[in-house]
This record gives C-alpha cells, structure tokens and sequence, in this order.
C-alpha cells in the first residue's frame, strides 16, 4: 500500500468516525425530543383524566411535533446512508452542487458550526470525475476552519462558479471575513495534493477559493493506484 | 423529608425543542426552572438567580458544558449540577465527576430517573447547606463564649469574607 493510498485510508476513518459520532449526537437529541414530547402527551392527558379543563391544541402541539421530528430523523438518515454510500466507488463522477449541500448538512450536526448558505450557484455544474469521500473530507475539514473563524452566529457563503470549461470554482467568503490564520493545515494540503484540486486566497474580497478541475491528471493516477490495490475495489450497493 | 415542590432548577441545552418540552414536564412536577440555551446565559442566570440544581448539556456551541459546571462549582458552591447529555463519553464522565457533577445522563434518559436524580441532588445540597450551617453555629457559639456583640461581628465578617 504506497503512501497516498495509506493516507486517504488513514484520514478516511478518522473522518468517517467524526461524521458518524455527530449523526449519532444528532439522532439521540431527535429520539430525546420525541420521548419528551410522547412523555408530555402522557402528562397531559392524565391531567385531562383528572378532570382539568386543557385547551386540544396543547395535544394537537405534541402530536405535530412527534411527527416533525420523525421526519428530522428520517432526513438525518437519509443523509447519513448517502454519505455511507460515498466510499462504494473510490473514484466517479459526482454532481458538486449535491455534494457540498450533503457535506455542509453532515457538518451542521456540529455543535459550533455556524450558518452556510449557497448563493448564486449552478445546480446543473458539469460533472467532476473525483474521490468522493476525499472530496467530502476536504470540504467537511475546511467547514470546520471557517465555523471556528466566524464562530457558531456566524455566515458563511459559498457559491459555486462553473462557468470556466476546465473545472469549478468552489468560493467559501463571510461577512464577518474570514481569519484564515494557519490555514491551510498540513492535513489539508495533503489531502489537496492528492485530490489534484488547487487552493487560493482572494484578497480582495476576501474569499477562500478551490479550484476542482474536471478531470485532474493526479485523479486519473490515483484512480490507478487504488484499481492495483488489493485492499479497494467497487463494492455492491445495499 | 425535602420538600421538592421548592427546587430551583436551572435547565442549560441549545437543543431549544428539548429544552422547551422537558421544562414543560418538569414544571408539571411543580419545579421552578429557568432555562437557558447557552453557556454565558447560564452562568449569567445562575449569578442573577438562587438555584439548588443545574441540569446542562455537554456539547453546546461557545462555552461547552463542561466549562459551564466547572464555573458554576466555583461560583455557587452549594448548586449541585447533573449532566445530560447525548454525547458523554467515559472520558468526559471522568472528567465531569472530578469537576465536581453529582450525576451524568445519557439522552435519551427516562424522565423519570432525570426526576429522581433532581431529588437526589437537591437533597446532597440541603444535606451540605445543613452540615455548613450547623458548623457555622458552633463557631458563633465558640466566639460568643469570649467576645464582645461587636467582636462576634466582625469575625462573622471575616467568616464570610473567607467563604467567598
């Protein structure tokens, strides 16, 4: 196993462990609120036994929010089974738009994270022959540098800028402008070296910029060195 | 026995929906709660307000909550301070019980056991409330045997200076 292959491998754990612990925090605060709520409801209607005279929307309130949250749960799901399913296919290609909105989803569920909003971005971006899990990984990593730059009442905006024929512009900026002291870290750099994928700061305005080329020289060598590995390889989907 | 209808309880989650329905809940129990969805409003309620219990969430943006009951237990020395969280590791178990948390709680946890352990709490502070009182009477007593009314005042001065 060389040392890139060893290095996505090692990262990719770690990373999918972070991402599993924050789904698991989120999933045990839903079946919190719901066991809550079904324990209010409880409350309630003992007291309405009792004869005290309660208003129906105080039940209607509990019944409605059981339901919100159930669905809560099944979106947490959902995108914890995407996720999952990202490291079925080491290389492919993949939709930028869907997964910088699944990456900063699966981010949220951090305690710190702050606001993102997509703004301006091409939904319909070219396709981009990656790693998906790594490109998560480096856009999850640089989430967590910029939440810790603006802090949890923070805003971070990303657009995307497809308009280039060779790749995508992937521009994370805030109002609040972004501290990027020490960054990039040496983990995100190696993880940029490998992916082919190149980092900028703008200084005026004061943006982080990737650059994710279509197609990357280093992608298609990476793509060969993981098919003579005999530890990956394509896995069947559940 | 306690009565537990007079517990103050300050409630600490930034999950709002949760905080919201178990203070719902609690005060059907008749305890009287302030809630606060973050670190530095809690620490500013507890120094506003008089609280026997502090139920906080670990994980929670800013101020986490092991840095919220490490204050707290400086500040407020009788407040007694469970954890409930849906993110306790031993680790951060171990390290919660040396800064001084009488319980933690794993979410999601039966109200019903978060209750008691409310009662539990508020009873080991009513037991250290007493046990401080009843040390405080024997040194009054003690000076009163050899000091002036005005002498008695000043060293119950010193005492609380002491405290503090």
């Amino acid at each position: 196993m060389n040392d890139t292959i060893n290095f996505i491998n090692i990262e990719g754990l770690k990373f999918f462990g972070k991402v599993n612990a924050s789904i698991s925090h989120e999933l045990k605060n839903i079946l919190a609120i719901i066991s809550e709520t079904s324990g209010l409801l409880n409350d309630l209607t003992d007291l309405a036994k009792q004869g005290k005279d309660l208003k129906l929307s105080m039940f209607e309130n509990c019944s409605a929010s059981i339901a919100e949250d159930i669905q809560r749960g099944f979106t947490t799901i959902k995108q914890m089974n995407r996720f999952a399913h990202s490291v079925d296919i080491p290389i492919k290609e993949i939709n930028l738009f869907e997964t910088l909105e699944l990456t900063i989803n699966l981010s949220g569920f951090l305690s710190f994270a702050s606001k993102v909003q997509i703004n301006n971005s091409d939904q319909e971006t070219k396709s981009i022959l990656t790693c998906p899990f790594l490109l998560q990984n480096l856009i999850y990593q640089i989430l967590i540098f910029t939440y810790e730059s603006v802090g949890p009442d923070g805003d971070i905006h990303i657009r995307i800028d497809s308009k280039n024929n060779d790749g995508a512009h992937l521009i994370f900026s805030s109002p609040a402008q972004l501290t990027l002291k020490g960054f990039p870290t040496q983990k995100i750099q190696k993880t940029v070296d490998v992916l082919g994928v190149e980092l900028n700061i703008n200084e005026s305005p004061h943006e982080l910029d990737i650059w994710i080329p279509y197609v990357s020289n280093k992608i298609i060598v990476l793509a060969k060195e993981l098919q003579n590995d005999s530890y990956t390889g394509n896995d069947k989907q559940d | 026995m306690a009565n537990y209808n007079k517990i103050h309880l300050l409630m600490v989650d930034d999950e709002v929906k949760f905080l919201e329905t178990i203070t719902k809940r609690l005060k059907l129990k008749f305890f009287e709660i302030t809630s606060a969805t973050n670190g530095v409003d809690a620490i500013e309620a507890a120094r506003k307000g008089r609280f026997d219990v502090a139920v906080i969430d670990l994980q929670m943006p800013g101020i986490d909550g092991a840095q919220v009951l490490e204050i707290l237990k400086k500040n407020h020395k009788y407040l007694e301070v469970l954890i409930l969280s849906g993110h306790a590791t031993v680790e951060s178990a171990v390290d919660c019980t040396k800064l001084g948390a009488f319980k933690i709680l794993e979410k999601p946890c039966k109200f019903d056991k978060l209750v008691d352990a409310i009662k539990e709490a508020y009873e080991r502070r009513l037991k250290k409330k007493f046990e401080h009182d009843q040390l405080r009477i024997k040194k009054i007593e003690a000076l009163a045997l050899g000091q002036s009314p005005l002498g008695i005042l000043k060293e119950l001065a010193q005492m609380d200076e002491a405290e503090k």
